[in-house]
């Protein structure tokens, strides 16, 4: 009747730990509450006591070996039985070799118990009492409420690095929540994030909580097999690898660039700033909510291109929804401005703003990064002259815009100086071709470089 | 030694035979009517056997063959308006009436089979086969035939089931007249419209039926009870079953006239429906008829009785003998009004109308005769492939998608309807208390509406009954306010009735909701399936009041929440207010929908205040319309009626965030899942709050639909209050433990924040 013990949750949240050292060796015999190892999390070292007695038939882990939640560590055998009889109960319960198989979750792996105190290891009997056979393989799946393994989905966020504290060790929304307000363990690598230049989906939990960086694997960075150190992904960040790298393998891109020559608009914005309204914070209006203005005007101009794409046909909208991309700390966020072309510039800036802090501070609902035709990215502000965009689905173009910086250009035979502003559209290929794709474009410009438009 | 005296029941019992001179002096053309119908009947019946006999009758076919007589004769000579409702063996009474509906009454031998005529042999073929352009199209078979237009009101197949509804439509019938009477001219001498309900000798012994017998004597309706005593109940002979054999006896128990009659006469039937007709026409009251018939098969299928070992084949022969066809032949050509042609003409033109209506319903199955083949599947299974077996013509069936239509109305009744809630209420207002909006909306409505008849035990005295609900209605509205005998299942039988005839508006109260069990033939499977069962589209405008009383001491037989049991029953809308408020509004829509509704009260929300408004008790509250009571984030709480209150007292109490929504329209297809599901997409959590007992509690139903409707919203499994397992009982502290209020709210709270887990940060207790 050999017991296989297994590595306890020794700290809730932990999903590994390792056995720093074995108090017991081959052949001791153990009694209940007699301490076997001391037992290492990056947070805790605890003494382990033993919850079955018997004679210690094998150290699965050696001393300094790692272990994930529920891994056997070592074997309690009666005097009859062999090392058979050992591989027979190690052999039969789950591994974490075929824990790990399940589902998309990362390697590592955790049992729920009640929460928080260092709690029993999980013992199996080998053919012994009732439950032990079933309780093992229950403690080794994640138990987490509908709406929580729904979001988990949508968002990339590996469950398995949630601690659940509702009952019987559930993941519950507030679980995600929780995580989402705790700053990240290990520094965020900031400058490689808000560069990324389009967008990715939103985070939200139900009714605008949302989630971000704080669904970091709660371990530590781990040696990478090329000596660099290895940052766990956020959910966000694994949420924005794989839209983009859809978008990227599927959407058949390709690009135009063209330079505005923005000095009126630029003039027209102080005036516009300079104005009672424009003195309050509420007021102002930025260089972006022209873009986006003359972004929407041009989808007025060409209204064939305010399309996208679906395997059943192309959507064509009435309304003209344009996303910005807003740089957050945990990664971007593309809210949505709904019917650009019936408000006003004021309204649009107001309402870019809004959307602008809300991205920041996580509070966006998820209706409100969903749909779009179109993406503003604008990396100006960083002095970016040119880049182009990789396009967020389901949109059908994102627009990069540059810098605006004074430059000599040549108009009626002369050379003057102007302030030129380069934004390269990103299209979809499979909705929008060259030709409306150019059309489009010289719209945009002639919007542009005649703003009066956007206030009018 | 005691004085003894003779004692003799008040009313008449006679039996009545046909003379002679009464044949003599009897109308031909009655005589060639009654002929027509009683052939065309039997060939009708031998054909639904013969379809039976090849299997295509799915389920039981009760046959009449043998009883034509009492039908025939006592129908021939009825009204149109005049209504007939029957049982399981019902198909010779809905014959008769529909032919004497669409010939007025009068057939010809030597023409026998009309349009019409045909029309209704196939269509009622149609519907004992189940086919879509049957009376109820294709639903209701074999035992539930209703055609309104003709006076059919529908066969019944629990036995005595139809007789309380038969009374509500003879209650319409006597007082018809009053909602055409105006002005001061003295009404004309009453000419009523009548019902008669036809039963077996099995039935006289069953509640409904001796219930209702009281009622309508007591409220003397123009309703004849007609037995057809046919010496069994399936295999169990009179004698075996009660110590009167003689049925009509039953009658002078309850004051009633009764008749004693030879069924095979169909000329002394039709003489004592006359003599009968005339006292029912004027307005004394109702009769019983007990016709002695004989049915030559089995209780359904091709067989005879003897058979089946319950009886002999000499009794068989001894009554196929006095066959009632052929009694009226022999009178007929006796009286030189018919010959030996004309008789065989008859015969011969209903069953060729039988064959061609058969032969439009049913066709050569191309699977028959060992061809085989994919094509020919035949609903009747292994057996189709006899050669010459028939099948039912495909086309025929009932779109499988018809299956649930007109379960209920689509309440487009109530469009345009002026709504109002209490929250964003203008006008002016006065405090009140709940009972007074009770009965004021009650007055309301039967000042604007003189179709509302209000019934049930003690509703017309005590000044409003046992609460107070109808305070002051008997007294302003004479003749509409009806204290009831205790009999539940007959006055809501007899409210069913008046509502399926439409002219009236019944509003039925149940001092206690338990007694739903005591009437519950009535209520599930008369009023709740007849628009169903009977294909969907005649209503059933019904309102039925009670209140829950749980904390009264009423203990186990009186303290039941209704609203899980109507919830679950399909027909029934159900409608649980929780303000004065909100009661006016929601039994304005209830007396205004189309369907039958349960308006549930509680006793604890009588003396509660609320807002009425002055000068306006008819708005409706928007109809399918929940209310959020106080709105929250962590979790929806949904209650009605007087929970509504405790959960409010329990939110505050616990300081979790609940959002508190009043369910208000309780059933399935009322119920307000915009409300809730918005509610619950922003929570993630529930909690169904009632008060009374687990078993037949209503938020079973609920939850069941709210995991289907929102699993991938839910952060832990729905939760629910409820009281105890058992009844209530009356020990005061028995009750309290036993029901669920606030503290019971509380915990289930507790339940639900338990499973916010760590991460929960509101709501400290308080
Ligand atoms: C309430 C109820 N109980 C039992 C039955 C089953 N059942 C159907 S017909 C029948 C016999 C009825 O006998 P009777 O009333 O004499 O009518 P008959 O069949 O002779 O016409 C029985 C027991 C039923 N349909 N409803």
């Amino acid at each position: 009747m050999a017991t296989v013990v297994r590595m306890p949750s020794v700290l809730a949240g932990a999903a590994e730990a390792a056995i720093a050292r074995w108090l017991v060796g081959v052949g001791d015999a153990v009694t209940v509450g007699a301490p076997v190892a001391e037992i290492e999390t990056e947070k805790a070292l605890v003494e382990y006591a033993a919850e079955e007695s018997g004679i210690v038939g094998r150290l699965v882990l050696a001393e300094g070996e790692a272990g994930e939640v529920g891994d056997p560590i070592l074997v309690l055998v009666s005097t009859a039985e062999t090392d058979a009889d050992i591989d027979k109960a190690l052999g039969k319960a789950p591994t974490a070799g075929t824990q790990a198989s399940r589902g998309a979750a990362s390697g590592s792996e955790r049992s729920f118990g009640r929460s928080g105190e260092p709690e029993a290891a999980a013992v199996t009997t080998e053919g012994g009492g009732p439950g032990g056979l079933v309780a093992t393989p229950q403690e080794s799946r994640i138990f987490a409420s509908p709406l929580v393994r729904k979001v988990a989905a949508e968002q990339g966020i590996d469950l398995a690095a949630v601690e659940g504290t509702g009952p019987n060790g559930r993941i519950v929304r507030r679980d995600l929540e929780r995580l989402a307000a705790t700053p990240p363990r290990s520094p965020a690598p900031a400058p490689d994030r808000a560069a990324a230049g389009t967008a990715q989906p939103g985070v939200s939990v139900a009714d605008g909580a949302a989630l971000a960086d704080g669904a970091l694997v709660a371990g530590t960075g781990r040696e990478s097999p090329a000596g660099g150190r290895l940052i766990p992904h956020t959910p966000m960040r694994r949420a924005i690898a794989r839209r983009l790298s859809e978008s990227k393998a599927t959407v058949p891109h390709f690009y135009m660039a063209t330079d505005c020559v923005v000095d009126e608009l630029l003039a027209l914005r102080g005036r516009v700033n300079a104005t009672v309204a424009g003195k309050t914070v509420a007021g102002k209006v930025s260089v972006n909510d022209f873009v986006v203005m003359a972004a929407a005007g041009a989808f007025a101009d060409v209204p064939e291109a305010n399309v996208t794409w679906s395997d059943e046909g192309l959507i064509a909208y009435g309304n003209v929804d344009i996303s910005i991309a807003v740089a957050t700390d945990g990664g971007l966020v593309t809210p949505v401005l709904r019917d650009v072309g019936a408000k006003r510039l004021s309204q649009v800036a107001r309402e870019a703003r809004d959307l602008a802090q809300r991205a920041r501070d996580r509070r966006l609902a998820q209706r409100e990064i969903e749909g779009g035709v179109l993406s503003v990215s604008n990396l100006g502000m960083y002095g970016t002259l040119e880049f182009s965009a990789i396009i967020n689905p389901p949109q059908s173009a994102v627009l990069a815009v540059g810098a605006a910086r004074p430059q000599p250009v040549a108009a009626d035979g002369a050379v003057s100086v102007a302030t030129v502003m380069r934004c390269t559209l990103s299209v979809d290929h499979r909705a929008i071709d060259g030709a409306l794709a150019a059309r489009w474009l010289a719209a945009f410009t002639a919007r542009m470089q005649d703003p009066l438009g956007a206030i009018a | 030694m005691p004085r003894a005296r003779r004692l003799q029941p008040a009313a008449e019992w006679t039996e009545i035979a046909s003379t002679a001179a009464d044949w003599k002096a009897a109308d031909p053309a009655l005589l060639a009517t009654m002929l027509g119908q009683l052939h065309l009947i039997r060939a009708f019946e031998e054909t639904v056997l013969e379809l039976a006999g090849e299997g295509l009758v799915h389920g039981p076919a009760h046959s009449s063959i043998g009883q034509e007589g009492g039908a025939v004769g006592s129908i021939a000579g009825l009204r149109s308006a005049d209504g007939v409702n029957g049982s399981h063996r019902g198909h010779h009474q809905f014959l008769a009436k529909a032919l004497t509906h669409v010939t007025k009454g009068r057939l010809s031998p030597a023409e026998l089979v009309t349009p019409e005529v045909a029309e209704v042999l196939r269509r009622t073929l149609a519907e004992i086969l189940g086919l879509a352009q049957g009376y109820c199209a294709g639903r209701g078979g074999s035992m539930h035939l209703q055609w309104l237009e003709a006076g059919a009101l529908g066969t019944n197949a629990i036995v005595g089931g139809g007789v309380p509804m038969a009374a509500g439509n003879a209650w319409a019938q006597k007082h018809a007249g009053r909602l055409l009477h105006r002005g001061d001219a003295p009404p004309a001498p009453p000419d009523m419209d009548l019902t008669v309900t036809y039963f077996g000798d099995g039935a006289v012994n069953i509640g409904s039926v001796l219930e209702t017998m009281n009622l309508a004597a007591a409220w003397e309706l123009p309703l004849a009870f007609f037995i057809e005593n046919n010496g069994y109940a399936v295999s169990t002979t009179v004698g075996e079953a009660t110590g009167e054999p003689r049925l009509s006896a039953r009658g002078t128990g309850f004051g009633i006239p009764s008749y004693q009659v030879d069924g095979m006469d169909p000329l002394a039937v039709h003489l004592v429906m006359e003599a009968a007709a005339r006292r029912m026409r004027s307005g004394e009251g109702p009769v019983v008829i007990e016709a002695l018939v004989y049915r030559f098969f089995h209780q359904n299928g091709p067989f005879p009785g003897s058979a089946f070992g319950y009886r002999t084949r000499e009794e068989e022969a001894a009554w196929r003998a006095r066959d009632p066809l052929d009694r009226v032949a022999a009178e007929m050509s006796r009286l030189g009004l018919i010959g030996e042609e004309g008789i065989k003409s008859v015969r011969d033109q209903a069953r060729e109308a039988m064959r061609e209506a058969a032969a439009a319903l049913v066709e050569p199955d191309p699977a028959a005769g060992g061809t085989g083949g994919p094509h020919g599947a035949s609903p009747r299974g292994g057996t189709a492939h006899k050669p010459g077996a028939r099948r039912i013509r495909p086309g025929l069936w009932p779109d499988p998608a018809f299956v649930d239509v007109g379960i209920r109305g689509d309440a487009a009744e109530l469009a345009g309807a002026r709504t109002a809630e209490e929250a964003t209420f203008g006008g002016e207002a006065s405090r009140g208390k709940f009972i007074d909006a009770v009965w004021r909306v009650m007055d309301r409505r039967m000042t604007a509406d003189e179709r509302i008849v209000v019934l049930g035990e003690d509703v017309h005295k005590l000044n409003g009954g046992t609460n107070g609900a109808t305070k002051g209605l008997a007294g302003k509205f004479p003749g509409r306010v009806l204290g009831t005998p205790i009999s539940e299942n007959a006055f809501a039988g007899l409210g069913g009735g008046l509502a399926l005839d439409g002219r009236f508006r019944p509003v039925v109260e149940f001092m206690y909701p338990d007694f739903l069990w005591v009437a519950a033939d009535q209520v599930f499977n008369q009023i709740g399936k007849a628009r169903h069962m009977f294909g969907g589209k005649n209503p059933v405008p019904l309102v039925l009041r009670t209140k829950v009383a749980l904390g009264s001491g009423y203990g186990s037989q009186h303290l039941m929440d209704p609203a899980g049991i109507f919830a679950t029953s399909p027909g029934w809308r159900v409608m649980a207010p929780s303000t004065p408020f909100d009661y006016i509004g929601m039994m304005n829509a209830a007396l205004a929908l189309d369907d039958p509704v349960l308006v549930i009260e509680h006793v604890d929300l009588y003396p509660s205040e609320g807002d009425i408004p002055a000068g306006d008790l008819d708005y409706l509250i928007p109809f399918g319309t929940a209310a959020v009571r106080r709105p929250g984030r962590d979790v929806t709480v949904l209650a009605y009626l007087s929970m509504v209150e405790q959960a409010r007292i329990a939110i505050e109490r616990t300081g979790i965030d609940a959002e508190l929504i009043d369910l208000r329209f309780l059933d399935r297809a009322s119920l307000d899942w915009e409300t809730v599901g918005a509610s619950i997409r922003k929570t993630n959590a529930v909690l169904i709050v009632e008060q009374g007992s687990l078993g037949t509690s209503y938020g079973g139903w609920l939850a069941d639909e709210v995991q289907r409707r929102f699993f991938d919203w839910l952060d832990q499994p729905v939760q629910r209050v409820t009281g105890g397992e058992a009844s209530p009982s009356i020990s005061r502290v028995l009750e309290r433990a036993a029901i669920a209020r606030a503290d019971e709210v509380a915990a289930g709270l507790e339940r639900v924040r338990a499973g916010f887990g760590a991460g929960y940060q509101g709501g400290g207790s308080r």
